[in-house]
Parts: structure tokens; sequence; C-alpha cells
């Protein structure tokens, strides 16, 4: 099996495209094939499809990979499909609206919000899928995990001014993001690429002081990803410092110090014995 | 003629992906050991095919090539580095060819000389003519990638193309599918012919729906967007550890960056003579969900032997062993990495750490992360603020981040070393913050 194959090249890619006709090589259909054995597949298809598709794929191998391809600091993959994919995907797709009915912190269920469904977001590190709407009534941008929906009203609402719906959105969106910057301590710049790689799931441009042999990193951050970068940030511990995000700083002295009193010292003790 | 490398392609591209906007061209080259004639060239190539891929995607249709890679994640969940597998060299009148066959056996099944007929009339008059031979050669090679198929029935065997996967599904269900193959595609490893599979239904599904809204519902945060190029030499190693063969390659360690302090990102384009000629039988191939980074580990002379793949260039697959000397390493090495957290195949010790819950009018997502990435371990104890979690691991260098990571919500209490290592680390980095 060869990735660099002749017939995935670029200019019969984009002829083929020119003329409609639609291609597809025994590897990626083997790559089907092996994905429709995860237990996912039952629940992306209905059982009528999913035979179809077996039946289809009957004379294509299997990738044998599983025996000599290990996953190592994987998470428990507790959820790939969810049942509500296939319903929001179509509402999001037919741009329609729904009434959602859902749990929130504490347990309380608010009832049959009039909700503009936008994107499904599924988190790679908790796996898990979300929700992204706008809630019609609240004018509000929304984030909800699809175990936390009670139910969705079967039927549609058609909305007159989605596009515009949209494009407030892209600007809520926007007005969230926030930048910070980061400095890779020179002392670990050997260790620049695993660093980089810790932070390459972010939008990030990389600035590198020539003079000073500095590396800074510029992050935008997106609406609530401070967390999951303060937890990155720890992770690389003294390898990367923050140089701009005031939140950050605070957040990363305030971690230092509880850790530290949880292990006993007491920092300011001590710096007050030193002087 | 040699075989095409992509080699410099992966290298460039992962810098450019890892380093965005970092260095100015002269830097960029000098990094990667290059000249910056082969900078620009390079640049070039990959450029045409990035506009090649996009050009039918109105919205896509102005990006330059540097903004391709700062990705943006609410704008498209094209993988962008997609564009390398495509990178492939094909002659003119070869794509030319090959897409003229397949557009006649999408509509129906034909025969080696009608096949010929159409190509002749439908090829640019600038191009050289194909002959019967060269037509049974392409339609060889579209058998053997399992492109097109062999119809049954009496000579002249007629072909045509196997689209089945479109062609027998209606549109609600290619939309179950696209979906299916999309989220596979994202969550799973290996990825790349499933991204390849999404780029062509996606097309597909363009050709009925314009709105690219309707067609790109998913969002996947926190993705490791390179672990795709590393993806190239997945297949070559799976195969050489099928069929128990020994590989070759030229090996730029990272272990190297060390002593090329000044030139730090990344060696692997120096002079070849920095690297190292290695001839090593590979086992097992290991990908690392904490960094998005791939490994291989194989036994040489020196017992198991550890690669990063990203230091993996110009392999090729050597010799067979004999079945018992693989079975025996691999059961060795499966039996050395049972404890490894990522690849670590040091003395075994076990790690026990409190874990802090959140006050109690929150959810216990301290708890809820332990249980999801904690692997093996398990939590040994329990109180109402707190639990002791446990685990044997080789070595504790790579759970150490990990516990870091949950910073004053965990405690390492054993082993004393790496507690006294943890508290080290903590005290620096409050020094980094405490009088800013």
């Amino acid at each position: 099996m060869n990735l660099f194959e002749k017939i995935f090249n670029y200019q019969i890619i984009s002829r083929l495209e020119d003329s409609g006709t639609f291609m597809v090589s025994s590897q990626e259909r083997a790559w089907l094939k092996t994905m429709l054995e995860h237990p996912a597949a039952a629940q992306a298809f209905t059982s009528e499809t999913l035979d179809k598709l077996q039946s289809i794929l009957k004379t294509d191998q299997v990738m044998d990979t599983s025996h000599f391809l290990i996953e190592k600091a994987r998470s428990i993959e507790k959820q790939v499909y969810h049942p509500l994919l296939r319903i929001f995907r179509r509402h999001i797709m037919n741009k329609c609206g729904v009434h959602l009915s859902y749990e929130i912190k504490g347990g309380r269920t608010i009832n049959d919000q009039l909700a503009l469904p936008y994107k499904l977001e599924y988190s790679i590190v908790k796996r898990e899928w979300y929700l992204l709407w706008y809630h019609l009534k609240r004018k509000a941008f929304m984030s909800t995990r699809l175990k936390n929906i009670v139910s969705i009203s079967p039927e549609t609402i058609q909305l007159s001014d989605v596009d515009r719906i949209f494009n407030r959105i892209s600007q809520i969106l926007d007005s969230r993001k926030n930048n910070v910057i980061l400095e890779v301590v020179p002392e670990y710049n050997r260790e620049l690429s695993r660093i980089l790689y810790a932070l390459s799931s972010f939008e990030k441009e990389v600035e590198y002081d020539e003079e000073n042999d500095i590396y800074r990193v510029k992050i935008c951050l997106l609406g609530g990803e401070s967390e999951y970068l303060l937890s990155k940030l720890r992770f690389l511990g003294k390898r990367v410092r923050v140089i701009e995000g005031k939140y950050l700083k605070r957040r990363l002295l305030e971690a230092s110090m509880k850790a530290l009193e949880r292990y006993g010292v007491n920092p300011s003790k001590e710096e007050l014995s030193h002087k | 003629m040699a075989k095409e490398s992509f080699d410099k392609e992966i290298q460039f591209l992962r810098m450019l992906v890892l380093t965005s906007g970092a260095f100015s061209r002269q830097q960029f080259a000098d990094r990667l050991g290059i000249s910056i004639h082969t900078f620009d060239k390079t640049t070039r190539r990959l450029k045409e095919i990035v506009g090649s891929m996009y050009q039918h995607l109105p919205e896509e249709q102005s990006k330059e090539f540097a903004e391709t890679f700062r990705f943006s994640y609410y704008d498209s969940t094209d993988p962008v580095l997609l564009f390398l597998f495509r990178a492939k060299s094909v002659k003119g009148s070869e794509s030319q060819r090959i897409s003229l066959l397949l557009g006649a056996m999408n509509e129906q099944a034909l025969t080696a000389m009608e096949l010929l007929d159409i190509c002749c009339s439908g090829m640019s008059s600038d191009l050289p003519l194909p002959d019967e031979k060269t037509i049974r050669s392409d339609l060889k090679y579209l058998e053997e990638v399992g492109v097109i198929k062999k119809e049954q029935g009496p000579r002249p065997y007629r072909y045509r193309i196997q689209n089945d996967l479109v062609s027998a599904l209606s549109d609600d269900e290619l939309i179950d599918l696209y979906d299916f193959v999309d989220v596979m595609a994202n969550t799973q490893v290996p990825s790349v012919q499933g991204y390849l599979l999404r780029d062509g239904l996606k097309k597909n599904l363009l050709r009925n729906h314009t709105d690219k809204h309707a067609i790109e519902p998913f969002l996947y945060r926190y993705q490791y967007y390179s672990r795709i190029l590393d993806e190239a030499h997945l297949f070559t190693l799976l195969s050489a550890i099928r069929h128990h063969c020994r590989v070759r390659f030229l090996y730029f360690s990272p272990k190297s960056e060390k002593s090329y302090a000044s030139k730090n990102t990344n060696p692997l384009f120096e002079r070849e003579s920095n690297g190292k000629v290695v001839k090593t039988l590979p086992l097992k191939v290991v990908y690392d969900h904490q960094y998005g980074r791939w490994y291989l580990l194989s036994y040489g002379r020196e017992g198991i032997l550890k690669f990063r793949m990203e230091g993996i260039t110009q392999i090729e697959e050597d010799m067979p062993v004999d079945e018992s000397l693989f079975e025996t390493k691999t059961n060795e090495l499966e039996e050395k990495i049972r404890y490894s957290w990522l690849i670590d195949t040091g003395r075994p010790v076990t790690v026990r750490a409190r874990f802090y819950n959140p006050g109690p009018t929150e959810s216990n997502f301290v708890k809820e992360r332990v249980l999801l990435q904690g692997q093996w371990g398990e939590i040994v104890s329990e109180d109402d603020v707190s639990f002791t979690y446990e685990i044997t691991v080789n070595g504790t260098t790579e759970i150490k981040p990990w516990l870091r990571s949950f910073g004053s919500s965990c405690e390492v209490l054993e082993p004393i070393q790496l507690r006294r290592e943890m508290i080290a680390e903590w005290k620096e980095i409050q020094s980094y913050y405490e009088f800013v």
C-alpha cells in the first residue's frame, strides 16, 4: 500500500473533478471496510445502508494495521458517534430551527428553547460531541454537550434570516478571540520541536528573534480555550513562559503556589528567610 | 529512474506548519540545509498543487500559500496537509489520458480498443497520441489500484469504473457515508486514506449541494494537524513488519538536535553526512496521542531501538529474517512496553498520586479526566476531598508532564524522587510569574 500513488495525483484529481467523475481506490475502500468494523458504524447508518455498504465492500481487503500499530496515551474512547449527530447534521444542512430541551449544570432542565443548530463539534481531548447553536430568544451563541440534550421537537421551523444569524455568529466568535504570547525558555530550545508539537492544535504564529535566539509563539485563543491551553502549559512546565496574557500568568502563579502548598512547601517563608 | 522520494516535501511542510511564520526564506532554507533556490522550487511546486486542489472551492481560491497553513479553526475542516499525498509526479499526457479513460468508463463499460479511440480523439493536439500497449498498461494499473473492474464475459474484455460506493447509494445515504468518513478520519488512525476518500465524497456532494455550510457540519477541536505527514512512512513499515523484513533508512535523531544546538529546530535537512544509516528489524509502530507523534520500535544489534518517525528518510525494505526471530523479538518487545506510558522501556516503578476534587458545587472534572486519560492506572482509595491514583509505569519521565498538567489538583506521593522533582519544577514555574 503506497500513499503516493499516481492515481492520487493532483492533476488527475482536478481533471476528474471537471468531468464529474467519482473515483475510489482499493486503499480507500480497505480503510472504509476497516472503519465499518468500529462500533460507531452502527450509529452512523441505518441498518439497510450498513448492509448495502458491507455488500459493496465484500470483495475488498481489510487493513490489518491493528496487529502492528499501537496507540499510546490515548483517552478512553467513550463516544465516537452520537445518535443525535444524524439528526442535527440534517437540520444544519437545511438551515432550520428546532425546539430544544437540555440539561444544565446542577441537573435542571431548560425546556423548549428555539434554537438554530450551527455546527457539531467534537473535542479530541474530552472525546465528546457538542452542539454549537444560536439561542434565538436570548440572541446568544451556545455550546451544549449532546449527552445533555433531553429532546428535540420533531417539527422544524423555517427561519427567514438564517444567513444574517450565521454572520452574527461569526462576529461573536471573532469577538471572543484573544491573543497571548509565550516564549520558549532558551535553555529548552533544543526541545522546540516537541514544544511546538504540543502546541500544534492551536491557531498560532511563531516568531524567531535571531539575535537573542528566542522563539516566541503567538497563540490566538478562541473562546473557552484558555483552560486547555493552561493544562498544556502546565504539561510543558518550565519549558515555556507566558509573556503576554494576564489571565494565564495569574492562573499559573496560583497553580504553582497552591501546588507548593500541597507539598508542604511555603515559598513565601523561604523567600523571607533568604532575605 | 530513482524512486521518487517525498522526504523533502514532508520535512518542508512539517517545518512550515510547526513554525508558521517564524523564519525568513533564507533562515528557513538554512535550517532545512537546502539552498534558497531549492527552497523556492519546492515552494513553487507545492503552491501549484494547492492551487489546483482548491480551484473549485470559491472561498478558498484566493488563499495564499502560507496562509493555507495558518489554519483557521472555524473556516474549513479540510486537512491542509493532505495535498502532500497528491504530489506524485505524473506527466501531463499521462494525467490527461488517465482522466479521459476514467471519464469514459464512468458512463459505460468499454473495451481497450474503444478506449484507445476515445483517447485519440480526446487528447489535446499538442500531446502525443497513445498506442494500444499504453492503454493496456494503463488499464492494468487502474485495475491494480482498484479504480476499475474487468467485467465478466467473453473477450474482448470490457472495463468499467468501480464506483458502486456512490452509484449504489441514495443522496441521503451518501450524506451518512460522508459524515462517517469525516468523523472516522478525524478521530482514528491511520487517517490518510480516509481523508482521501472524504475529499472524493465531498466533491461528489458539492456537485449536488453548492452550499459549503451543508458540506461541513463538523468541527474537531484540538486536532494534531501534522500527524498525517508521518503516515507517509507508515505503510512501508507495516508491510515490512508483516513480511518480517528489515528496513534501511537514513535517520536524523532528535538527540542530535542537542549537538547542533544553534540549528535547533530541525536538523533533518542538514547534509546527509549528519544522518545515520540504519538497518533494523521493525516490530511495532506507535502513535502517541499526547503529542500527535509517531514512533518506530525495532530490533537491532543493540537490542530494542526506538526511532521518531519524523527523523526517518529514504526508507527502503531490505531482506526478510526468520519468522522465529521475528516472533521472539516481538514477544520480548511486547513484554517490555507493557508498562510504557509512551515508549519508555526502563525499569517499572509504581507511581502514586493524590488528586484533589474541585469544590462540591462543581462537577468532578479532575476525576473524569483521570479516568479518561489515566491509561491502566487505578483509583485505589477515595475520600470526600480527594482520591489516590496508582499506576506501574516504566520510568517516570513520560508520565510526569501529564501529572503536572493537573496543576495543584495533583500531589505526587511516590516515588519520592518524582515528588522532589515536581516540587523543584513548581518552584521554578512560580519564579517565572512571582514578580510580574
